[in-house]
């Protein structure tokens, strides 16, 4: 073929499109060599000739293109075989480490079902501890406590509890009783305090903070 | 110190080099009258362009994207344990992958390829 310079005006783009659609989705959607002819004297019929040259050129350009790729991939995958990086080449090896995956994500005691109840890993890989464990404040008491402790820190705050109804009925009367210390109700029982100022038995003015006073801690 | 008068490019000279089969060197050419083929000239537009280079990058990247290339690892690998790890040469996996290879190049990368160089003939034939 002579060089030439080959003019392809804009009025072409749309039959180019479907030459080029009709030789991707032809019989093989390969190139070789006998088809390509084919094709082309085919083609010479229904479109005209700078179209099919420019479609049967770009083609070439294309094979090209992944011809050179085809060669750096087999040259790699040659490179890591020859070199021993490939760690499955064998199917036995394969084999026994996926059995030995297996056996080892079994015996994992960070995996066990059984054990924790609630320390599973879900279907989307995430496991939950058993407790949770997302702190907030109390909006009774105004303490910081943890989510999974919070119903039972309510209780205690609110007055569902034997120590919290006591707590109340101490403060509501401890103005005007005194009471002894060898009493069941414990002078020293815990209370969740606020930030106020409150009389034990003794008269003292206590400063309360978050933690009880007597040194015992409420919270478990 | 040996002379030799003429060097012959053989593989049993390089024994690290036999899994490489190349086509000899050929002699410069007598006929300097042959007319380059438009593709020798479309090709040659191409490299001094630089195109040829994005072109390939373009194409390398769209195919690792699609999966092709792990595909492609894949059949050498299969081919290799079949045929043993010391007697694979690239040629072998060149002929392995490159039927498979040249019919699962999936639609739309093609397209894709083919757009761009269609417009660089626009652009480089005007």
């Amino acid at each position: 073929m002579q060089a030439q310079l080959i003019c392809f005006p804009r009025v072409y783009i749309s039959p180019v499109s479907v030459a080029l659609s009709t030789l991707m989705s032809g019989p093989n959607g390969d190139d070789m060599p006998s088809d390509s002819q084919n094709m082309f004297f085919v083609m010479l019929v229904v479109f005209p000739m700078s179209i099919v040259v420019c479609v049967q050129l770009a083609l070439h350009v294309f094979g090209d293109l992944l011809d050179s790729i085809i060669v750096d991939v087999a040259s790699e995958c040659h490179r890591i075989v020859r070199l021993g990086l490939e760690r499955n080449l064998d199917e036995e090896e394969e084999e026994l480490r996926l059995s030995a995956q297996a056996r080892a994500r079994i015996a994992d005691p960070s995996n066990n079902v059984e054990a924790n109840g609630k320390y599973v890993v879900d279907i989307f890989g995430q496991t939950h501890p058993p407790v949770a464990n997302e702190i907030f404040d109390c909006m009774n008491c105004g303490r910081s406590i943890m989510a999974g402790r919070f119903a039972p820190h309510l209780e205690k705050c609110m007055g569902k509890g034997r120590k919290a109804r006591l707590k109340a009925t101490r403060s509501s009367t401890a103005a005007q009783n005194r009471y002894s210390r060898g009493s069941p109700v414990s002078t020293y029982s815990p209370y969740s305090s606020t930030a106020s100022i409150n009389r034990l038995s003794n008269g003292n003015p206590r400063v309360a903070t978050g933690e009880c006073s007597n040194g015992t801690v409420e919270e478990p | 110190m040996s002379t030799k008068p003429v060097f012959h490019k053989t593989n049993k000279s390089h024994p690290w080099r036999a899994s490489i089969k190349r086509p000899p060197t050929p002699d410069a050419e007598e006929d300097q009258d042959r007319e380059p083929t438009l593709q020798e000239i479309i090709n040659i537009k191409l490299i001094e362009s630089g195109e040829k280079e994005k072109l390939k990058e373009l194409l390398r990247e769209r195919l690792i994207e699609c999966g092709w290339r792990d595909e492609m690892k894949a059949l050498c690998r299969a081919f290799t344990r079949k045929k043993g790890r010391d007697n694979v040469t690239v040629d072998d996996l060149v002929r392995v992958i490159t039927p498979k290879g040249r019919a699962s190049v999936p639609d739309s990368v093609k397209a894709e390829l083919l757009q761009r160089i269609r417009a660089f003939l626009q652009t480089a034939a005007l």
